[in-house]
């Protein structure tokens, strides 16, 4: 088996981070019902830069369509499941299969992106960064 | 016009993941500004759209056409390789995420 790279395992690590920011923002602008509410639009603004802030991070290692797949399907898993929580939602039968479905995907993309990692440690690095001073 | 405003809003989610990808962990000012810049202007469109569109079908157009867009500029732009391994987990995942926004009503 492939051996995992650890920069590319960081860089997952990072992306379930801004999944989880992502949830943050989508409940705080759920709650600032419309940005009409000043504690919970702060709270989003926050969350906004977070999630962006964790994303770029984690976008330095991973496929741009991978990430944002992730990073969607993490926020809208944790929004449906926190949703009932804080506000009045119910989380259905037909709800939960939908969940399992992106998780299921999620799992087969941090697989699918490991072994990309491992045949480009053997091609060589990809892009280099040119810095700009 | 909610059609209109919710192509922006697209347009500019498309915008948000190539831009936050090239601030490089917000290292990248330019870019940087851009990714904070695209994500309010993509927020403020998917906000006015969604007064005129079910939240459920906007928000489900919204995330599957930005992340198709995403994926495919990824491939032409940044030359990402994408496989058939990867394609699959993402269309997996994007489906996911419609099919949980189409059933939020139920």
């Amino acid at each position: 088996m492939p051996q995992t790279n650890p920069s590319s395992s960081r860089s997952w690590l990072m992306l379930l981070l801004a999944g989880g920011f992502e949830i943050g923002y989508a409940l705080s602008v759920g709650g600032s019902e419309g940005f009409t509410r000043l504690t919970w639009s702060l709270v989003a603004v926050a969350f906004f830069l977070l999630t962006l802030y964790a994303l770029s991070v984690a976008l330095r290692a991973i496929d741009v369509g991978i990430g944002y797949a992730v990073w969607a399907g993490i926020g809208a898993v944790g929004a449906a499941l926190l949703g009932p929580v804080f506000f009045d939602e119910t989380l259905t039968a037909t709800r939960a299969l939908w969940l399992g479905v992106i998780i299921a995907g999620v799992i087969w993309l941090k697989l699918a992106d490991r072994q990309r990692a491992t045949q480009e440690v053997a091609d060589g690095p990809r892009d280099a960064q040119v810095a700009v001073s | 016009m909610h059609w209109l405003y919710l192509s922006v809003a697209v347009i500019f989610e498309i915008t948000v993941a190539i831009a936050a990808g090239k601030a490089a962990g917000f290292t990248n000012r330019p870019w940087t500004i851009a990714t904070l810049l695209s994500g309010a202007i993509a927020t403020w469109f998917l906000s006015r759209a969604l007064l005129t569109f079910d939240v459920g079908v906007g928000y489900a157009l919204w995330t599957s056409v930005a992340g198709i867009g995403i994926t495919v500029l990824g491939a032409l732009l940044i030359g990402q390789r994408l496989d058939w391994r990867k394609a699959l987990g993402i269309a997996v995942v994007i489906a996911g995420v419609v099919g949980l926004q189409l059933s939020g009503a139920a």
